[in-house]
């Protein structure tokens, strides 16, 4: 995912087109860059980083030209460097452009080009758009006729702006599977991936549809066709609503849309090289010790790892809350430090891996974000590809960060010999299944959820209890609880409830618990005892289960019977639901909870 | 954008009120239910409305006439034939150029705030047909379910008949393009197969709506309906044109319109609703959550409580109307009190719609007084009574009440 900006005005640009990409950076944000006209040739400037970094660098304002295009880039593939970033020009500089998108025919094509002698600077789909444009340009001298010759020659999706001086007054756009509009403004026009790279200079839009093109000068604008080449006549859309929400795309709240993402965020941590995975199984393989870093939800991440790491691969591994790797850390260069972080910039997981390099340690890492300082400094880091996550409460970053650490699980596993193939075939299958459950419980469960949610929105306070691998669902579900409703949520393992924590039992304080399925024995017939006792003191208890015959909970949220490897994810979503459902109810700031931030950066 | 709302729904167990009204005339907080869709679409920027008119519809006309009251241009359609929504739909054809999109919506549901804000914004992000859906409370049979992958729907299940409480629903609001008269067309005119082709091709996403939302199905409904809305209140709001006298006292969000008369030791406890022309007399009491329709007439030390009051009617001295829902032009004689819940103070009430019994759920509900009665002095009114439409009590007389 990536963001399209461009501006073609009477007056300079000035800081317009820095406004444009600063509003698309929710589409991604590892690198940015801007290329506009000055004196009838290109000029771009690039770089990784946000882009406000980029404008530090760089310098993205105050810009006197008065055409030009930005970008700002989500990384999915190819690396996060300066020369991967965009714009992508032509040998000749003769035409700049930005993409947002994949080509999929791109390899044959630079191969071809290669063989016509062009130079390639980057390793993305997009230069050679550019490169295609020029030799077209070469041939026909006609900077539009060339953009459509090119264009007929892509398969794939794209969203595309592009420049050049031969045709200084306008900026060239098209829209195939991915999104572009044309903002209509007064004395300047503009491109976007959505409005928000224009919402602050005009309402005015008109939305390109697939297999269109526009040519946007600064006082008009034509759309037309890539395949017949006819004018299309398009309506002015006039936007009435305010540039935050556009972003959520059919949610009212990011946290619901993260969670609904959830489906494709495995699905795409699925797909995720097996080689991947196995050089980390290799680096823990090697090692004398193991620890597992994260800090928050990640710590909760970290914590699963170490109990699927014994179930799964028969191995001890020690998970550390990073904000307090410091005071314990005695590792060396036998010792490997696995770090979970969303951001990727989480600064006591940053410092506990700083420290842990300058004592020989080796280093890896589960990240979302490409080309974060985590992502950069550790020896091989697993990037889990789940797209820009905007909620500060984490949803899907930490459930895709908890299956890479069951697949990673699996792999060493399988090498140590503790899971024979055929078992092995049937923990694939299982969770080549779960996007699929999850995507069910969304579908037919959320109506339960919120009604619950409601009807207990006023309990102030809440054990949610697990046993097992269930324990650290139990607190990160909790934690769910407490950071997007502000009502005190307390997770532990349901064993403690006898060393203490029985006698805060009334019927003012809520229990939720989450069940294993039966097939699991024992951990099942113990979870169920921790009902009884809660039970017995005259406590509420709320269950998410996989049986219908645990009849004791008070009330009880019954999920689909499914393998016991993926059994504790579903529980984990349904809770994200209740916290999600009981925060609407009590009318919170979902999105951004008071007092907290989404990458914490500091100590 | 144009906008196509739908009033032809009649409401069969919204008894004895969608015997005189079609459903979306209901009132609640102030306003029927059409006011606030149609005030809605205001709010975003749609002047033009067609609004398809079924039984009783002169109502509607009545109500809105050429739209200017509400800021819209509004034109009818009158469907021919009380045969479902898709012919409704169909009837409002002409009225629209090909090649636009529009918005779809069913006049009579309630949400607490602005839907259309939110679908358009889900307009804008996907530049394609959107559908409004929503998680309902109780399960409603009326709305299809809808599965979802992303925001994209794949299935909409019309009618289930198990299994379907945890579902998003279609909320009653859409986001369409002009085709869909013709898709109608191909689909035989048949609503939900032109849903199911739409979810096929070209797609249809969901903008999912999560504040308030109500289907008034049943006459207590229209209370729960006017307490979600009269929820979103903040602040009071008195009209300069509004007289109220000394002694009289004001506490929460309490609206009073141009042209009422609050006279002294009245009590007004909000969130309630006093519309144009009322008069309130010496020492009222109007408790939270009621709502008094334009020109109500309220006597001496009269009690009201969780009620609503269309408008137009008259409550004699010393009666207590509470948890009930009063029709336009009804005389309530003075000294008349509604009982408003069972002897043991637990059992939930029942009421028979129509020859059924139905349980309400509500361990406290009044009742249920039609358009045009006429009730006497000194009269009891039992718990879950119905009163149909343009009945009469005579004075010292008990109604209601089961065997």
């Amino acid at each position: 995912m990536c963001g399209i900006s461009g501006v073609v005005s009477f007056h300079p640009i000035d800081d317009r087109l820095y406004e444009g990409v600063h509003h698309l950076e929710y589409r991604g944000y590892d690198s940015c860059g801007v290329a506009f006209l000055e004196n009838r040739h290109i000029e771009i400037r690039k770089d990784i980083g946000t882009v406000d970094e980029v404008d530090t660098k760089r310098n993205l304002r105050h810009l006197a030209a008065h055409v030009g295009i930005a970008h700002t880039r989500w990384a999915t593939h190819g690396k996060v460097t300066r020369e991967n970033a965009h714009p992508h020009t032509s040998c000749g500089c003769e035409f700049a452009v930005v993409h947002n998108g994949i080509i999929a025919n791109y390899k044959e094509l630079r191969e071809e080009l290669k063989k016509k002698g062009h130079k390639f600077g980057s390793e993305t789909d997009t230069e050679i758009i550019a490169h295609l444009i020029e030799e077209h340009f070469v041939r026909c001298g006609d900077v539009e006729r060339a953009w459509v010759g090119a264009l007929r020659q892509l398969q794939g999706s794209f969203a595309l702006a592009m420049i050049s001086p031969h045709e200084p007054e306008h900026i060239f756009c098209a829209r195939h599977e991915s999104p572009l509009i044309i903002g209509v403004g007064a004395e300047s026009n503009y491109v976007g991936s959505d409005f928000n790279a224009f919402i602050d200079y005009t309402k005015n839009t008109v939305i390109l549809d697939d297999g269109e093109y526009g040519v946007v000068s600064k006082d008009s604008y034509s759309v037309k066709s890539l395949r017949s080449g006819d004018v299309i006549d398009k309506a002015v859309t006039v936007i009435p609503w305010d540039s935050e929400l556009s972003r959520k795309g059919g949610y009212p709240h990011y946290m619901l849309k993260e969670i609904h993402e959830q489906p494709q965020a495995v699905r795409t941590a699925l797909n995720i090289a097996s080689d991947d995975i196995a050089t980390v199984a290799d680096m823990v393989m090697a090692a004398k010790r193991t620890y597992l870093l994260g800090v928050g939800t990640t710590y909760y991440v970290a914590l699963y790892g170490q109990y699927i790491l014994a179930t799964l691969a028969d191995l001890d591994v020690s998970s550390v809350s990073s904000d307090e790797f410091r005071y314990i850390d005695k590792t060396d260069a036998s010792s490997l430090v696995l770090a979970v972080s969303q951001s990727g910039e989480t600064y006591d997981t940053v410092m506990s891996l700083r420290h842990a390099k300058e004592r020989g340690a080796k280093t890896a890492a589960v990240v979302n974000v490409v080309g974060s300082s985590i992502a950069r400094m550790v020896d091989h880091v697993i990037l889990q590809g789940s797209g820009p996550e905007v909620c500060v409460v984490s949803t899907k970053a930490a459930l895709v960060q908890m299956l890479l650490l069951t697949r990673l699980a699996l792999e060493i596993g399988v090498r140590r010999k503790v899971i024979k193939p055929a078992k092995h075939r049937e923990y694939e299958a299982a969770l080549t299944a779960l996007p699929g459950e999850i995507e069910t419980l969304l579908n037919e469960q959320s109506g339960i959820i919120r009604a619950a949610a409601y009807r207990h929105a006023h309990i102030q306070n809440w054990l949610f209890l697990g046993r097992g691998i269930y324990y650290p669902i139990a607190l990160e579900a909790a934690l769910k609880m407490k950071e997007v409703t502000y009502i005190h949520a307390e997770g532990m393992p349901g064993g403690f409830l006898k060393h203490g924590t029985l006698s805060l039992v009334d019927d003012k304080l809520y229990t939720l618990v989450m069940a294993p399925p039966p097939s699991c024995g024992e951990l099942h017939a113990m979870t169920m005892s921790s009902v009884e006792e809660v039970k017995a003191r005259g406590g509420f208890v709320f269950g998410f289960s996989y049986d219908e015959k645990d009849d004791i909970f008070s009330e009880r949220v019954a999920l689909a019977p499914t393998h016991e490897l993926i059994s504790p994810f579903l529980p984990l979503v349904g809770a994200q639901l209740l916290a999600y459902f009981t925060a609407t109810a009590l009318k919170r700031n979902v999105d951004k909870p008071r007092s907290l931030a989404k990458s914490v950066t500091v100590a | 954008m144009k906008a196509l709302v739908l009033t032809g729904g009649a409401g069969r167990t919204l008894v004895p009120f969608s015997s005189t009204r079609p459903k979306a005339m209901t009132v609640v907080a102030g306003g029927s239910l059409l006011r606030r869709t149609l005030t809605h679409l205001r709010e975003v920027g749609v002047t033009d409305v067609t609004v398809v008119l079924g039984q009783n519809g002169e109502k509607v006309r009545q109500a809105f006439g050429d739209g200017s009251s509400v800021g819209l241009n509004i034109a009818y359609v009158t469907q021919d034939r009380p045969s479902g929504i898709a012919d409704a739909v169909l009837a409002a054809r002409s009225r629209f150029i090909p090649g636009e999109y529009f918005i779809l919506a069913y006049g009579d549901v309630v949400t607490s705030g602005n839907p259309f804000h939110q679908a358009l914004q889900s307009f804008n992000s996907f530049k394609g047909p959107i559908a409004g859906v929503c998680l309902p409370g109780p399960p409603t049979g009326r709305y299809g379910n809808v599965y979802l992958r992303g925001t994209r729907i794949t299935k909409i299940v019309e009618k289930p008949t198990t299994g379907g409480m945890g579902n998003y629903v279609l909320a009653g609001w859409f986001v369409l393009p002009t085709e869909s008269f013709t898709w109608l067309d191909q689909c035989g005119a048949n609503m939900e197969r032109m849903f199911d082709r739409l979810v096929e091709s070209p797609s249809l996403h969901a903008s999912i709506w999560e504040e308030g939302w109500m289907d008034v199905e049943f006459p207590w409904d229209v209370l729960a309906a006017n307490r979600m809305v009269m929820d979103t209140w903040e602040e009071a709001r008195i009209s300069k044109n509004a007289v109220v006298d000394s002694a009289v006292t004001i506490s929460g969000p309490v609206r009073i319109e141009a042209g009422s008369v609050i006279k002294s030791g009245a009590v007004l406890a909000g969130p309630c609703y006093i519309g144009r022309d009322c008069y309130v007399g010496n020492n009222v009491l109007v408790r939270s959550y009621s709502s008094l329709g334009p020109a109500s007439l309220i006597g001496y030390g009269v009690e009201l409580k969780n009620c609503v009051l269309f408008g137009n009617s008259k409550v004699g001295r010393l009666s207590f109307v509470g948890d009930s829902v009063i029709g336009e032009n009804v005389d309530i004689g003075s000294g008349t009190m509604t009982i408003n819940e069972s002897m043991d103070r637990s059992t939930s009430i029942q009421i028979d719609i129509r020859g059924q019994n139905h349980d309400s759920g509500l361990t406290k509900l009044g009742a249920f007084i039609g358009d045009d009665v006429k009730i006497g002095a000194g009269n009891t009114i039992a718990a879950g009574t119905v009163l149909a439409e343009g009945s009469s009590v005579p004075h010292h007389a008990t109604v209601g009440g089961r065997k």
